[in-house]
């Protein structure tokens, strides 16, 4: 029996562990990609953002490093090197993926896909007429827009623009508080960049737990970074250089002079030039409709990452990609994960998975502890010592149901609590697990003992 | 040494039963000949002594779980040692009514696959996961696994105290007895076109009958005779003359049975129990005084077996005692027939064109129209008036069985 013919359209996180996993399963396959291997992860989102905050971190790191008894003269950030790192690291990413895909034996074809019919595609560039037995959309998304008056004639920057900046400006406002917009904050902010964040919501990040996002902003704001929450842009003019964004605050209208304005308001799945009119493609608010199979309306059409909305996190994408792949081709996917962590790159970190208190409470009867890292050692040794663990257990049983961590490497803190939920333990279980000591990890542990009789480092 | 405590045996169709009690908490000290638990099985409870002294150091089968016959359900040591409990258990699993024994993918004492939100739930809800599988990855029990198989408490479950002003009492769990009454009662009425007819009888010569043969009887056995032990005697007469009413529904066919066994439906503080009189067509009227007798001394003890309770094939219920004067009683399935019998009371009736006061009785025949057409229900009913009208047609009565005939 020949072997099935998949045909993934982008090569992104979706679209590339997709093609390794189906090569695994035994079939050809052929990924079209437009532009670079990677897609938004490794060429304008995960990788290059946290290229940027982690030159960020160190200049930070550094600015205060006579507390820990290093004496650095005045240090400075060299950002053509910084920019030359960033696309080094890109290229040596880049560079990876198209060695593995190789490896494999999967067809890489350059190009923009466009549906001739359900199983059929043209690359535009050449003509190109691709079959497959199955297909997998993964064309990701792109910087959303929003239209703001006067915003028409003045240049505002997208998150993509932003990483191709060439020089560090002197101000900036960010429309937008959500993740994208706070990580560049802080990232331009510590570089010396005078930083507005706008946020029409009430809260920075507005997705999370409240008290997470609130002791954010305290760490924000005391780093200088201005922040207008529940705020709305009315208006941008132009002033010679600068421009003057016009702000409706909650205290009244507020007016900031900025040399750039950026829009970080989000990510819209991108389906440009795809011709998914003409194969009745359903679609909803920009998006592609799929089930928990990661099947759309057409049969054998498989979508998959951000371009069916929902949440925009590569290793949602990776997971997508990987479920799509194995259901085309006949291999029923394991259950999908239960928890998925979302990260905030900012130092400190953000992360959190689960639900939050509001939802968990939505659900039933709950249990909160929060346990700050003030009294964890390793946080105090590392001179980090603001943030807090906080579990949402169920009150019943004690089930884990949500962590949000505020803190240094909270990044590296949640999979623990992922794996926590998705193996459906119990607050016990997380207090009686051994946490090495001196570790950040601690603070897990505590945090879940304070919920069975009282944690051993608080009063 | 650990000394097993089993799941005894009672009666030949037992082959498990359910843990209502334990007397004893593990740790407890117990004596030989104390009763240590109490079982049920579908027809009725069981108390089971501990078989030596010593102290009960581990429960295996906890209450509302199913032990097999002869299965282990706990260990008496000698003193507070430590007793070396096998990791697999015996036989099969116990394990809670209810929840089938799907899936067994697992040989026994292997590990289980389990959450440990599952396994909280589990326990708080009495389910053993062992040989259960779940939807997780290799097959995890997890929480929706558990929910899916006993449904989700979407809300606690309501508390003993009723809410509401209006609604003040106290929830009493079913006992399994009470169960199993639930579900025979309501499949009898769901599963067969249950119908009625009664008949007015003249009593006067069964009160003489009993009058005469009472102390003949207390004198041959020790035991008073009743009217009840009169009228079945009657009831199984008139049925070998109508063989229709001495059948069963089966998914095959209707199945004509030759002996008659009279189950006499009889109500204890627990609930309903219908002991039976085997072949009732052929004992006398001292036997059947005797047999009932015994039947009802044991029942009131609990010492019934489950074969005491089997195997009839016509019920007969009387609520005579209690001045009820008709009443229309539900089928014992598999049966065709049940007789509701009243009590005799003095009644005006119009005899020879006379109002006159006679001992009267009704009594009611509830029947499987899919079985007894309402014709031959009758003519039973009348065979059954003349013989309770006059008891000493019996003895001119053939004793042919007809039913030969009739099939």
């Amino acid at each position: 029996m020949a072997a099935p013919r998949l045909i993934i359209i982008g090569g992104g996180v979706a679209g590339y562990p997709a093609a390794l996993r189906a090569i695994r399963l035994g079939a050809e396959v052929t990924l079209i990609e437009k532009k670079n291997l990677g897609g938004v992860c490794l060429n304008q989102g995960c990788i290059p953002t946290k290229v940027f905050l982690h030159t960020a971190a160190i200049f930070w790191e550094m600015k205060r490093a006579s507390l820990f008894g290093v004496d650095i003269p005045k240090g400075e950030v060299n950002f053509p090197v910084l920019l030359d790192r960033k696309k080094k690291v890109i290229n040596r990413l880049r560079a990876g993926v198209e060695t593995l895909l190789k490896s494999k034996k999967v067809k890489v074809v350059q190009g923009t896909a466009s549906f001739v019919e359900s199983q059929k595609v043209m690359i535009q560039e050449t003509g190109e007429v691709l079959g497959g037995d199955k297909m997998i959309i993964a064309t990701g998304s792109v910087p959303s827009r929003i239209s703001i008056p006067g915003g028409g004639k003045i240049s505002l920057l997208t998150s993509d623009d932003l990483l191709e900046i060439k020089s560090l400006p002197p101000s900036l406002v960010l429309i937008g508080g959500g993740y994208i917009g706070v990580e560049f904050s802080q990232f331009f902010n510590r570089l010396g960049t005078q930083v507005a964040i706008v946020e029409v919501l009430d809260q920075i990040i507005p997705t999370e737990d409240p008290e997470i996002a609130k002791g954010l902003r305290k760490i924000l704001e005391k780093e200088g970074i201005q922040i207008f929450t529940g705020s709305r842009v009315e208006k941008i003019l132009s002033e010679g250089e600068e421009k003057k964004v016009f702000l409706a605050t909650p205290s009244g209208p507020r007016e900031v002079m900025a040399r750039e304005v950026a829009l970080t308001v989000g990510r819209q799945p991108f389906l440009d030039g795809l011709g998914w009119g003409k194969i009745g493609l359903k679609t909803e608010k920009g998006r592609i409709v799929v089930n928990e199979r990661m099947e759309t309306n057409i049969p054998d059409v498989y979508a998959a990452g951000d371009v069916t909305g929902g949440v925009m996190l590569a290793h949602v994408a990776m997971a997508e990609g990987e479920r799509a792949a194995s259901d085309a081709l006949g291999i029923v996917p394991s259950p999908s994960p239960c928890a998925i962590p979302r990260c905030l790159y900012t130092s400190p970190e953000v992360a959190c998975v689960g639900l939050t208190e509001e939802q968990a409470k939505a659900k039933g009867e709950i249990q909160v502890s929060r346990f700050p890292f003030r009294a964890v050692g390793k946080a105090s040794l590392m001179e980090e010592t603001e943030g807090m663990i906080k579990i949402v257990a169920g009150k019943k049983y004690g089930e884990i149901l949500g962590v949000h961590i505020l803190g240094p490497r909270a990044t590296d803190l949640i999979s623990e609590a992922s794996l926590a939920i998705e193996l459906e333990a119990t607050v016990e279980d997380l207090a009686h697990t051994i946490h090495p000591h001196p570790t950040l990890s601690e603070g897990l542990g505590e945090a879940a003992m304070l919920l069975r009789g009282g944690a051993i480092h608080l009063p | 040494m650990a000394i097993k405590v089993l799941m005894p045996k009672v009666g030949l169709t037992m082959v498990e039963g359910k843990i209502v009690e334990w007397r004893k908490k593990e740790g407890d000290r117990v004596e030989k000949g104390e009763v240590l638990f109490v079982f049920e099985t579908e027809k009725t409870t069981f108390e089971v002594e501990a078989p030596e002294s010593g102290v009960l150091r581990q429960i295996m089968v906890q209450v509302d779980e199913i032990a097999p016959v002869g299965g282990v359900v706990g260990f008496i040591a000698e003193r507070e040692e430590a007793v070396e409990i096998p990791l697999a258990r015996p036989e099969a699993a116990p394990r809670k009514e209810g929840v089938p024994p799907a899936d067994y993918r697992s040989p026994a004492g292997e590990k289980i696959r389990a959450t440990p939100l599952a396994r909280k739930i589990a326990k708080e809800r009495g389910l053993d996961l062992r040989g259960l599988s779940g939807a997780g990855r290799s097959g995890r029990i997890r929480s929706v696994d558990i929910e899916n198989l006993l449904g989700t408490p979407t809300v606690p479950p309501p508390p003993a105290q009723v809410s509401g002003e209006r609604e003040k009492g106290k929830l009493v769990k079913f006992t399994g007895m009470r169960r199993i009454i639930a579900q025979k009662m309501l499949a009898s009425k769901i599963e067969t076109a249950q119908i009625y007819m009664s008949h007015s009888i003249e009593a006067d010569r069964i009160l003489e009958v009993r009058e005469r043969l009472l102390p003949v009887i207390e004198k041959m056995t020790g035991v008073r005779l009743t009217i009840t032990d009169i009228l079945m005697k009657i009831t199984a007469k008139a049925i070998s003359h109508h063989p229709v009413i001495n059948t069963r529904w089966t998914p095959e066919g209707i199945l004509w049975l030759e002996n008659i066994h009279m189950g006499l439906a009889m109500a204890l503080p627990e609930g309903l129990i219908v002991p039976v009189i085997w072949d009732i067509g052929e004992k006398n009227l001292s036997e059947i005084a005797r047999t009932r007798a015994e039947l009802v001394a044991r029942g009131k003890k609990g010492k019934l077996t489950p074969d005491d309770m089997k195997g009839s094939t016509f019920t007969f219920s009387t609520l005579g005692m209690y001045g009820i004067e008709e009443f229309c009683p539900i089928i014992n399935q598999p049966e065709s027939a049940v007789l509701g019998v009243g009590a005799i009371l003095d009644k005006p009736v119009v005899k020879n064109k006379e109002v006159v006061i006679r001992p009267m009785m009704k009594v009611t025949l509830s029947y499987d129209h899919r079985v007894i057409d309402g014709a031959k229900a009758a003519e039973f009913m009348k065979t059954l008036k003349d013989l309770m009208e006059d008891p000493l047609l019996i003895l001119a009565l053939t004793g042919e069985p007809e039913w030969l005939h009739r099939v």
